[in-house]
């Protein structure tokens, strides 16, 4: 007791408290940064399909979560069962004690689909025009067999969709844009009947593109698959609707990391389906790295700029000094703030003079005068250039007195020492500020909700059609799709995995950058000897 | 001899071209900069702007009875039971045309113009009519100049002789029915009468509507929906009467004086009521337990003269009032006079629909005009600060509630409790993050050995980089279902860790020194992490056997029950937590770089002297570092005030003024981010969520403002050492 007594009035055990409030923040980092990662990760592992008998009939599904008995509440498997469309909801919650004979069927199929979400049951057969092809377990293998054929039918005719045919779209648009205006300024009839002419032609290469598609989508439906419900309910759907066929319980460890390749890739590279709950997030990448690529081109000259007037060219004066304090304040004022002025701004005050200056024809619909992505990136690069500010100016100060002095005392001008002797050594520290932009630029969120942000983006900001940069148009962004899907989707239980997956990827992405500048800092400021306070 | 001099020239020349540049441009880009704060204000400035008026000159009329204006304002009607129904062309004052069909002229009496243009005559045969004003508008010609005036006409019974105080169309409902009208007036006795009429119908027969003795009713006004009516009388008494002759009076309330004029504002639930010492104010009838209240609930600035006559805007809650002596226009909500002008024997007033438009007629019809231009009346100090009585409501409250799913809405614009929210916010963020995030950097900065040092620090620049949007998904997702389930595990971990602490430390104790000093000193987190996961572990599997014990097996169900309160899933203690994550690497950080710059000279001054660690880490380390500790909380209060993401996400956003940590708020940045994409914009909500933005941009700045000085402070004071 005394040697307790001793090691308290020492101040040790306070030492040891003031260790856990540090052990609990290093727990809660990795906690969380663990959690999402596994939680975004396992969800494309093809689980077991579990079936087992309930009083109200036999369930079939996976396992999503297990609660234990509390209070007045028994313990509680949650089933994710699938076919929406025949169940009514993708999830079941059923009391443990009422789960008897479990099993893992090997012939129990988890069907990927373009509607309704998965389907979980078993093939009954496959016909083709008709005519049975194969039935009962054997027709997995047949469908196997036909898939790829059947995806890459699909590919192309989502290519002539989006390539062909919205382009033509876009150019009737514009054409009868073109006959408004000309009408609007009383246009001789001949160069109406011309333009009328113009338009017919589209509108026949319309129709046989739409009549080639017909045939297209016809093939996809010549193959029908019938598949049965646990519960004895059939659904047969062309082939053309399948996307994956997984038959978990057959599956082992390698057909199982396939199938697990196969989904993380899709989730990369392809566009989402069913109200962003399902497919990939490739437009919310594409739009987020966009929307970060223009802001870093419009905040990088303007940050360093600013910075070397006010490091270099600039009287060290008070006001300067009231300056910096002002412009490193400005990282501190709340995102949102930023939001409503690039709202008030941007959108209406520049866009909608822009509209009214270069697109009268279009009024009332806005084409500048509304949220899109460049106004977006102006806002985010406004929010971030006092993080590039701070940075350079902290570069700048960084570089020795001496080595501008030898320059200087070589017959070189101001400039020419900035140029060839101070940039080139603040180039690490303006690196550092501009990566640190990007990642804060990547996780914000809050500013782009009113400044251009989409839950889902008809199109790209950047593709096939003339001007290829669509500066206007709305994106679609990954922090944006987490609050989306997580809080606005009306299926959010089904969502959730998919959200998991995509905090995962932006949380990677902000990580990844923090890391690369700091590693970068740090090799800057032991170059340099110098540190911040 | 002559190169070298001319790239002499030309750096020279591009060394000025640059110079000139870089100034330029970054005087323009701090300018720009800074100019967001320029045009924030200057969107939310005219919220504040006083009403502007200025007269109109307008031609004379004949000689009238009653007026109304147009939706436009482009147009004027006037009523005389001598010349019938005209209509005039503002402001030239031309006569458009006369309305000849309707109640033989002239007539014996009528009701006043309302604002939607219908009235009631009387004709010397006794017929009743209801006359809704409509303007023929050939073409879509703006021009007022071709317009022609008609009137519908609904009804026309005989009646015995009344003078008409009021009338309420009656709108067909269902397929047989058809229009018709309600209307009270005074028989020849001075006694309160009322009749219906149908479309059709031969006959009108007033029934009498009784008023205790001594009470002569002056003025009436018909409730919403016909079944009541509001009488003042001369005696200064307010009466509201049910027609059911079964239980006619059912509420009463002194006015103070005479009675004079009655009307409604938008919505026809604030009874406008005027008195003959020009008094003014706003009653409601309140259901409350069966009876019913008629309760004064606004009092305006009182008016010269005796008030005769109301009439509201259709866009807003502003009306007009007039007498002889003067013109008024007020504001219901926020009581504010938006135009006040001297009359000059006034018998008749005006307002245009949308409010714009004043016009006033002395009997001889010379005739004043004004434009009124008040773009924000319901926006005032009081409002936006105070409590204000609205429209059905008990008691004057503060709220929020900027839309509503009608027209004649009243919009509850109080910001008390979006800053109640914002405040309550950040003190559950503050009081999670401030121990750990400053206690953290202490251990950091004054125990942790070099190795450990260099681990936690980039970690914790990772934890500030982590976006706001995933913090707020795990909040709102993951941590708010999983506390409501097992809230008591949560409450319980610090304990069950601090009771594995406690039976570890005295075996601790007993180990070697040499052990203790060269495995634990600077390495105690690494010790700690197993020890807090356990304590974590216990948490876990015996918060159930605690709920049954001692909360009766469901914590929420105990709370309700004996304290009363309502358990919100997405609650201030989600919130607080996922807000201190976010805060908690900023403080962290500043404190960090504040105690680990604390001059050595100190603390081995301290040290030999005699004292422990600890003792010279809290009583030398921490007093002199702690104006680098204040400004971190300053900045970590910045931070927390404004933060969006996360309690839009973790909390349910409801505007309530509690501090219980069971339930949520609604800040001004989620309010922001959740009205701003559907505000009208440059209306009234847009340029207060601007107002808003700027509160949190002078907030925020002034609090890192406040925090950079006093770093500076702090700097300059340990060069000195």
């Amino acid at each position: 007791m005394r040697k307790f007594r001793e090691w308290w009035r020492r101040g040790s055990g306070l030492i040891w408290l003031s260790g856990a409030t540090l052990a609990l923040c290093l727990l809660m980092i990795a906690g969380l940064v663990g959690y999402i990662g596994v939680k975004g990760l396992g969800y494309f592992w093809p689980g077991p399909l579990i079936q087992a008998m309930t009083p109200n009939g036999p369930v079939l599904g996976q396992i999503t979560g297990v609660e234990e008995a509390q209070g007045d509440d028994t313990a509680k498997v949650q089933f994710r069962v699938g076919n929406r469309d025949l169940f009514g909801q993708d999830y079941r919650w059923v009391p443990k004690t009422d789960l008897h004979a479990p099993s893992r069927p090997r012939e129990a199929v988890l069907v990927e689909r373009l509607e309704y979400g998965p389907f979980i049951g078993r093939i009954q057969g496959v016909t083709r025009d008709g005519a049975t092809l194969a039935t009962g377990p054997a027709a997995l293998a047949t469908i196997q067999g036909l898939l790829p054929e059947s995806v890459a039918l699909q590919k192309r005719i989502h290519g002539l969709e989006k390539g062909e045919v919205g382009g033509l779209n876009a150019r009737i648009e514009a054409l009868r844009l073109e006959r408004r205006e000309l009408e609007a300024k009383g246009a001789p009839a001949a160069k109406r009947e011309a333009l009328a002419q113009r338009d017919q032609a589209l509108q026949n290469q319309y129709a046989a593109s739409e009549r080639r598609l017909e045939l297209l989508r016809a093939q996809g439906e010549r193959v029908q698959v019938t598949l049965a419900a646990v519960d004895g309910q059939t659904k047969t759907l062309p082939l053309a609707a399948i996307v994956r066929l997984v038959p978990a319980n057959a599956l082992g460890f390698l057909g199982k990391a396939r199938v697990y390749g196969a989904r993380v890739w899709e989730f990369l590279w392809d566009d989402p389906r069913e109200s962003n709950t399902e497919g990939g997030i490739f437009p919310a990448i594409f739009g987020t790295v966009m929307m970060v690529m223009l802001m870093s081109v419009v905040v990088v000259p303007l940050g360093v700029l600013a910075s070397l007037y006010m490091r270099e060219y600039a009287n060290q004066g008070w006001l300067i000094r009231i300056l910096r304090i002002a412009v490193n304040n400005l990282a501190g004022v709340p995102s949102i703030v930023f939001g409503v002025f690039g709202l008030g701004f941007f959108v209406y005050a520049l866009g909608g003079t822009l509209d009214a200056l270069f697109y009268p024809g279009k009024l009332p619909t806005p084409t500048f005068g509304t949220g899109g992505i460049l106004w977006a990136a102006l806002t985010l690069a406004l929010l971030t250039v006092p993080v590039v500010i701070v940075a350079t100016e902290e570069a700048l100060a960084s570089v020795p007195r001496s080595q501008r002095e030898a320059s200087l005392a070589l017959g070189a001008t101001k400039w020419q020492t900035i140029r060839n002797v101070v940039l080139p050594g603040a180039m690490p520290g303006i690196l550092t500020g501009t990566i640190l932009a990007m990642a804060r630029g990547a996780g914000e969120v809050a500013p782009l909700m009113l400044t251009g942000v989409v839950k889902l983006a008809p199109s790209m900001p950047l593709d096939g059609s003339f001007p290829f940069l669509h500066l206007d148009r709305k994106f679609m962004h990954l922090g944006f799709h987490i609050y989306d899907v997580g809080f606005q989707s009306p299926n959010s239980e089904a969502a959730k995995p998919m959200v998991f997956m995509t905090a995962l990827l932006l949380l990677l992405v902000v990580i990844v950058l923090n890391l690369f500048a700091l590693r970068l800092r740090s090799r800057l400021r032991a170059r340099m000897g110098g540190g911040a306070f | 001899m002559s190169r070298p001099a001319t790239l002499q020239n030309r750096a020279q020349h591009l060394d000025r071209f640059m110079a000139w540049v870089i100034t330029g441009g970054g005087m323009m880009i701090i300018a720009a900069v800074l100019g967001i704060i320029v045009f924030i204000g200057k969107e939310a400035f005219p919220l504040f702007r006083s009403p502007r008026s200025h007269p109109l000159a307008l031609a004379a009329l004949a000689p009238a009875s009653a007026l109304g204006l147009d939706e436009s304002g482009k147009a004027l009607m006037t009523l005389d039971p001598e010349t019938g129904i005209r209509g005039y062309s503002v402001p030239d004052g031309r006569l458009l045309g006369q309305v000849q069909d309707g109640p033989a002229l002239p007539w014996s009496g009528h009701t006043p113009l309302d604002a939607r243009g219908h009235f009631a005559v009387q004709g010397q045969d006794g017929r009743v009519a209801l006359g809704r004003i409509q303007w023929e508008k050939h073409g879509v010609d703006a021009e007022a100049a071709h317009w022609t005036p008609t009137v519908q006409w609904v009804g026309s019974p005989v009646a015995a002789p009344a003078r008409l105080l009021a009338v309420r169309p009656v709108e067909p409902q269902g397929l047989e029915a058809t229009a018709g009208f309600q209307v009270v007036g005074l028989d020849g006795a001075g006694g309160l009468v009322w009749g219906q009429a149908q479309d059709g119908a031969q006959d009108l027969a007033w029934t009498a509507l009784p008023l205790p003795p001594g009470q002569v009713a002056s003025c009436a006004a018909w409730s919403l929906d016909g079944s009541t009516l509001f009488a003042g009388t001369r005696q200064g008494m307010l009466y509201l009467v049910a027609t059911d002759p079964g239980a006619p009076l059912q509420a009463q309330a002194d006015f103070g004086q005479p009675v004079t004029a009655l009307g409604f504002a938008l919505g026809h639930t604030s009874l406008l009521v005027g008195g003959a010492r020009g008094g003014l104010g706003a009653y409601q009838a309140l259901r409350r337990d069966g009876t019913v209240l008629l309760q004064a609930f606004h009092h305006f600035q009182p008016m010269p003269g005796s008030v005769a006559g109301f009439m509201a805007s259709l866009r807003d809650k502003r009306f007009l009032a007039w007498s002889a002596d003067g013109v008024v226009v007020d504001h219901l909500t926020t009581e504010r006079r938006l135009f006040a002008a001297p009359g000059q024997h006034f018998n008749l007033a005006a307002l245009a629909p949308r409010g714009d438009l004043i016009v006033a007629a002395n009997p001889q019809g010379t005739l004043r005009a004004w434009t009124l231009d008040a773009p924000h009346p319901e926006i005032s100090a009081g409002v936006l600060w105070g409590k204000v009585h609205y429209e059905s409501y008990d008691r004057p409250e503060y709220v929020w509630q900027s839309s509503g799913g009608t027209d004649d809405f009243e919009p509850k614009l109080s910001l008390v409790p979006l800053v109640f929210g914002t405040l309550k916010g950040t003190l559950y963020a503050m009081l999670f993050a401030l121990p750990l995030a400053i206690l953290g950097a202490l251990y950091t900065s004054q125990f942790a050995s070099p190795r450990l040092r260099d681990t936690i620090k980039p970690m914790v620049e990772i934890m500030a980089a982590l976006p706001s949007v995933v913090l707020g998904f795990l909040a709102g997702l993951v941590l708010a279902p999983l506390l409501e389930r097992s809230a008591v595990s949560v409450l319980l971990m610090p304990l069950f860790t601090l009771a594995v602490a406690l039976v570890l430390v005295p075996i601790w104790i007993r180990m070697p020194r040499g052990f203790r000093l060269g495995w634990g000193s600077g390495r105690e987190v690494a010790w700690l992490l197993p020890v807090i996961l356990l304590g974590l572990l216990l948490a876990v599997t015996l918060a159930p056997a605690v709920e049954r014990t001692f909360l009766g097996g469901d914590f929420r169900a105990w709370l309700l029950q004996r304290h009363q309160i309502i358990y919100d899933q997405r609650n201030s203690i989600v919130v607080g937590f996922a807000m201190g994550f976010a805060v908690i690497p900023i403080i962290f950080t500043i404190s960090e770089d504040a105690l680990s710059a604390v001059p050595r000279s100190l603390t081995s001054a301290s040290l030999a002297c005699g004292a422990s660690p600890w003792q010279t880490a809290w009583r030398v380390v921490l007093p002199t570092a702690s104006p680098g500790i204040f400004s971190a909380v300053m900045v970590g209060l910045g931070r927390a005030i404004g933060e969006t993401m996360i309690v839009l996400m973790a909390t349910g956003n409801t505007p309530v003024m509690d501090w219980s940590p069971f339930n949520g708020m609604r800040t001004l940045a989620a309010n922001i981010a959740v009205e701003t994409p559907e505000a009208p914009v440059h209306g009234s909500l847009y340029r207060l969520l601007f107002f808003t933005a700027l509160l949190l941009f002078g907030l925020t700045f002034i609090l890192n403002t406040v925090a950079e000085l006093v770093r500076q402070r702090l700097r300059k004071r340990y060069e000195s050492f």
